[in-house]
């Protein structure tokens, strides 16, 4: 999965296979009580749920671009940002992303597309404005390192039999109330359980554990794409020091003159806020002070500690 | 906000909160024995300037004010306007308490002629050895909290850091924003 090039953690594997194998186990046992219960109206629930994972998967590009109001830019419009990418993209051996600029305060930066040529790296306005050349290319290779290691294609694949299992516990639930898959016609089995409820409840089950192991397999994804941009950039230091800048406490900071938010806002004592937001982005990233732990590790590694 | 107000969907316009303004006095010293920062002998309160109708009226309750707050103090006060469109009491006194004292002056006077609901925020400028430059900290009325400003000098920008520590620094004896996204800069301001 993650090439050797990219600098290897024996450990960070192991935990992400590890974890990869037992949510491949727990969809194989979904699938299996899925199958034994087979019935015509879950079939149509699993080739809607497939097609709208393949559908996100092929439009991943478009669609979060959209979502977030990103525009891609020239290489005429943003020089710097432009040159950045393509020497990373050259020192990570991919092929040189679209760039995208989103305007907007919050610091932050993603990548997405499904493969190296439909890829995109986006940009908040916040991030260039707060950190400097070189924390800005602590982050981009840490972007292009998700693009690397196929990032989106994990995910999706990850996340399509917990969108099934989510699908089916809510349908399953309004159904119940009015009699079960299909109408009822499920309960002649003699043991008395309706098929339908031990379904929902798998399907609970499924959902409720495998969204604690993607969020540990997304962790891990970023703490590999953090190793990525460390071996990349060669200098941890630089994504070390933009992490401190844009998560956490900094990042609220607002970079607003008072006067101008008051000449803005006649409500002045309730300022807009972004702060929501920001959580939000970074909900399934590991805490700052693991991340900068795993980078000072490599930092190490790489014989050059940081003080 | 009460639970009544709450539910009856009813906001106050808060109140300004003067009395908190006091506590800069003491953290002078913690500022000055850790930190190695010194009053820079000045400050400023900041206000928004008023619609035309009410300006003249505005303009000779304001020299009034300028007036008996020269006849209660020995501090210096001028008035400045900036080029975002609002005024500014510039006050000067090398004494920080006196300093502290007249700001609460000059707020107080501007809150009985009618002013206190435009009244922004004061700045108090700092000195020394922690940052090259000046250090800022603003007091927001209308939450009657503190919260440092450190510019760089370059555009907009500002030490995120630097603010940071003073907060950790100052934390136990002033009364400090909490919500850090309130924590609006003052920048380029005529103090």
């Amino acid at each position: 999965m993650k090439r050797q090039a990219y600098g290897r953690d024996v450990g960070l594997s192991l935990r992400m296979t590890l974890t990869m194998f037992l949510l491949g186990l727990l969809y194989v046992g979904f699938a299996l009580v899925l199958f034994y219960a087979l019935h015509t109206s879950l079939v149509v629930l699993v080739l809607i749920v497939v097609g709208l994972a393949f559908f996100q998967y092929y439009t991943s590009d478009k669609l979060a671009l959209k979502a977030a109001g990103a525009r891609v830019v020239t290489p005429e419009e943003a020089p710097q940002l432009h040159a950045t990418v393509e020497r990373l993209a050259a020192m990570a051996n991919i092929q040189k992303p679209r760039v995208a600029i989103i305007d907007s305060d919050i610091p932050n930066a993603f990548a997405t597309g499904r493969n190296q040529k439909h890829s995109v790296v986006a940009v908040y306005r916040g991030l260039l404005d707060r950190l400097d050349e070189n924390e800005v290319e602590g982050v981009l290779a840490h972007e292009l390192t998700h693009i690397v290691n196929r990032d989106v294609l994990v995910m999706t694949l990850a996340s399509t039999f917990a969108m099934l299992a989510a699908l089916i516990t809510r349908f399953g639930l309004y159904a119940g109330f009015f009699g079960g898959f299909g109408g009822g016609n499920n309960r002649d089995n003699n043991n008395g359980v309706p098929v339908w409820l031990v379904i929902v409840v798998v399907a609970f089950v499924t959902y409720i554990v495998s969204w604690v192991l993607i969020r540990t397999i997304s962790r891990y994804r970023e703490y590999a794409a953090d190793r990525g941009s460390a071996v990349i950039t060669g200098a941890p230091e630089y994504l070390m020091s933009a992490l401190q800048k844009i998560t956490g406490q900094m990042a609220v900071i607002p970079q607003k003159d008072l006067r101008e938010v008051q000449a803005l806002n006649a409500f002045f004592i309730i300022p807009a806020r972004f702060k929501g937001s920001i959580s939000e982005l970074f909900m399934d990233h590991p805490p700052l002070e693991k991340r900068l732990a795993a980078l000072e590790k490599i930092a190490q590694e790489m014989g050059r500690p940081v003080s | 906000m009460g639970l009544r107000d709450v539910l009856l969907g009813r906001k106050k316009l808060q109140a300004p909160a003067g009395e908190r303004l006091f506590a800069i006095s003491t953290a002078r010293i913690t500022l000055a024995t850790e930190l190695d920062l010194k009053p820079a002998g000045s400050a400023g309160v900041c206000f928004k300037s008023l619609s035309s109708g009410e300006f003249v009226r505005a303009e000779n309750d304001l020299q009034e004010l300028l007036d008996a707050v020269a006849a209660e103090t020995a501090s210096k006060v001028e008035r400045k306007s900036d080029n975002l469109g609002f005024e500014w009491l510039v006050v000067r006194d090398q004494d920080f308490e006196d300093l502290v004292a007249t700001v609460h002056t000059v707020a107080q006077e501007l809150e009985d002629r009618g002013f206190g609901e435009q009244l922004l925020a004061a700045l108090f400028p700092f000195e020394g050895k922690f940052k090259e430059g000046r250090v800022y900290w603003i007091y927001g009325f209308k939450q009657g909290a503190f919260w440092p400003f450190v510019p760089t000098g370059k555009g907009q920008e500002r030490d995120n850091a630097a603010e940071l520590e003073l907060k950790a620094k100052l934390e136990p004896e002033l009364p400090i924003e909490g919500d850090l996204t309130r924590w609006f800069g003052l920048f380029d301001a005529p103090v």
